[in-house]
């Protein structure tokens, strides 16, 4: 594990000596405080609403599935930005060729590049948190479903940064590991709209809830409502498992390609 | 120490190495001669478990490179043709990142980086980012790499290319040093430089090996011998009576301050003593008469255009 640990420490140093991780929690955070304000904004209007007898049943904690269902999608913008440099970068620079001829094993170099984006991907998350505070501060949410909703987040980036992994150990240009991660989880993001238009079927397969299941929006959905269900987290874990081994046979190819 | 048997590589349609076989001893400093594209980086990749070959067997220090390559990696050091670094990272810290890949213990790190930065005299450098340095001395944080682990078998895919005549002499130093403590394989199309260092050369040329001798009795075997002749008056009449005799291919008058004259031939003692009566007969007053060493530059570009039969 010793060449796991080394990788991600390299891989933080190098995020944060070029302008790229910097940069990248930027933006986000300016977005998702876009959009919080947005949420602020709405948070007013129904407050007000709600002391004339209107908008019945609106509740802060319906508002805040609403900052968290954005805040899910605008992840699948970010991460690319920090996943397609993993494998594309060391094979532009010629250093994938150090790490396949010293003796650590292949599945180190994968976790080692997994975890050390992801761990940065935590770290935004964790920013955000200052919502939160906010939240708390001026209003009274449920801080259990807040709660379950980051954990749906944290295992959702698990997938989306297993994916810019799998697709950066493809390709030697950043430029086209990035693009195609986002095209990759749009698609999946669109999966979930998409079955639900499909009534075809084949044999016992329903195409339609097939493709419901497939999209990672209907399993990050329930935990913004609050409930922690084991399958949605399964799914969660299973795709990120399946996709690091095929990352893992990819950078292996290496060897009998 | 390195076995290499039959070894093949394709790339699609394309043969890069055509079934080559060579040993090397411990100890060996083996040169690995061949123009841009002959196959020796292909061969270097299939020995340090970068890449498969398509037929044939490798072992280093007795461990196959295809059933154990973890033993192979331990036991060598790579530099490929561009040196793997990471610009973003400071020496040291690139150092300490290797020493962690190489898996060297915790208590003896600090020690072997201090010694590797001191032998490639890394040590003003050794704060600076390598994204900041000159290709020279980013070829030396390659080599760096390459040593921190102190490998049995070095594998270096032309180390000294863009390095200036000062770096080159040094790395030249640098590689001889390690002579008889480990065994070296080292890549190279600049001539002069495996006559300085190499124990051995192996000529690739087109995937195949074209040649494999030993460095000290190169171009002894050569077919053809050229003597230099010094004599004090040139004629046309002794440049054509020498053309005449048995065994001689060419004939060649050059003239600085002295008469000098290159004669081509059989390398045949007779011929030799043939050529020295022609030239004394001729009333030339020959001065000296002495063999011309054929030099690795003329021996490697034979074997290159022989085999191709391009004229030179």
């Amino acid at each position: 594990m010793r060449g796991a640990t080394a990788i991600i420490k390299k891989e933080l140093r190098s995020y944060f000596s070029s302008p790229i991780a910097y940069v990248v929690l930027g933006v986000f955070l300016f977005v998702m405080g876009v959009i919080f304000a947005k949420f602020v904004a709405l948070y007013q209007q129904f407050n007000t609403a709600q002391q004339f007898g209107q908008a019945q049943g609106i509740t802060l904690d319906k508002l805040a599935t609403y900052l968290y269902q954005n805040m899910a999608f605008i992840l699948c913008f970010v991460t690319p930005f920090l996943t397609m440099r993993l494998f594309s970068e060391e094979k532009r620079q010629n250093t994938l060729e150090l790490l396949l001829t010293t003796p650590i094993k292949e599945f180190e170099i994968v976790l080692g590049k997994f975890f050390s984006a992801y761990a940065l991907m935590l770290i935004m998350l964790s920013l955000s948190a200052i919502y939160v505070f906010f939240m708390v501060l001026w209003g009274n949410p449920e801080l259990k479903i807040i709660g379950s909703t980051y954990l749906g987040l944290a295992l959702a980036l698990a997938c989306y940064v297993s994916l810019g992994a799998l697709i950066s150990a493809m390709t030697s240009s950043q430029a086209i590991a990035a693009v195609w991660t986002f095209i990759a989880l749009l698609f999946l993001w669109l999966l979930q709209s998409l079955g639900q238009g499909v009534s075809a079927s084949w044999g016992p397969i329903q195409w339609g809830p097939t493709l419901v299941y497939l999209s990672p929006l209907g399993h990050f959905n329930s935990f913004t409502e609050g409930l922690v269900h084991i399958k949605d987290v399964v799914y969660f874990l299973s795709f990120t498992l399946f996709t690091l081994f095929l990352t893992h046979r990819v950078v292996e190819s290496n060897r009998w390609r | 120490m390195i076995e290499v048997k039959g070894i093949t590589k394709k790339y699609g349609d394309r043969l890069a190495v055509d079934n080559i076989s060579f040993s090397v001893k411990r100890g060996e400093i083996l040169g690995f001669l061949g123009q841009n594209g002959a196959g020796k980086s292909t061969t270097m990749k299939i020995l340090t478990c970068f890449m498969p070959a398509s037929l044939g067997t490798a072992s280093i220090a007795g461990f196959d490179v295809f059933e154990s390559p973890y033993e192979v990696k331990k036991r060598i050091g790579y530099l490929p043709e561009n040196p793997p670094i990471y610009l973003e990272l400071l020496v040291s810290e690139y150092l300490d990142f290797v020493a962690n890949l190489r898996r060297i213990p915790k208590s003896e790190k600090k020690k072997k980086i201090g010694a590797v930065i001191e032998r490639c005299q890394l040590g003003d450098v050794q704060n600076r980012l390598i994204g900041n340095l000159s290709k020279g001395y980013r070829q030396r944080v390659g080599l760096a790499q390459a040593l921190i682990h102190d490998p049995e078998v070095l594998i270096l895919d032309e180390p000294t290319v863009g390095l200036d005549p000062k770096q080159v002499s040094e790395a030249r130093g640098l590689i001889k040093s390690l002579r008889s403590e480990r065994t070296v394989i080292y890549s190279t199309h600049i001539l002069s430089e495996v006559a300085a260092t190499c124990d051995r050369i192996i000529v690739i040329d087109c995937g195949k090996i074209v040649a494999q001798e030993d460095i000290n009795s190169l171009g002894a075997t050569g077919v053809t011998t050229k003597t230099e002749l010094v004599v004090q008056r040139s004629s046309e009449s002794v440049i054509e009576s020498l053309k005449l005799v048995n065994g001689v291919r060419s004939v060649q008058c050059l003239s600085n301050g002295k008469e000098r004259i290159i004669v081509e031939s059989d390398a045949r003692e007779e011929i030799m003593a043939e050529i020295a009566k022609v030239v004394v007969n001729n009333n030339a007053g020959l001065v000296r008469m002495s063999p011309v060493q054929l030099a690795l530059e003329d021996y490697y570009l034979n074997l290159i255009s022989g085999k191709r039969g391009i004229s030179l």
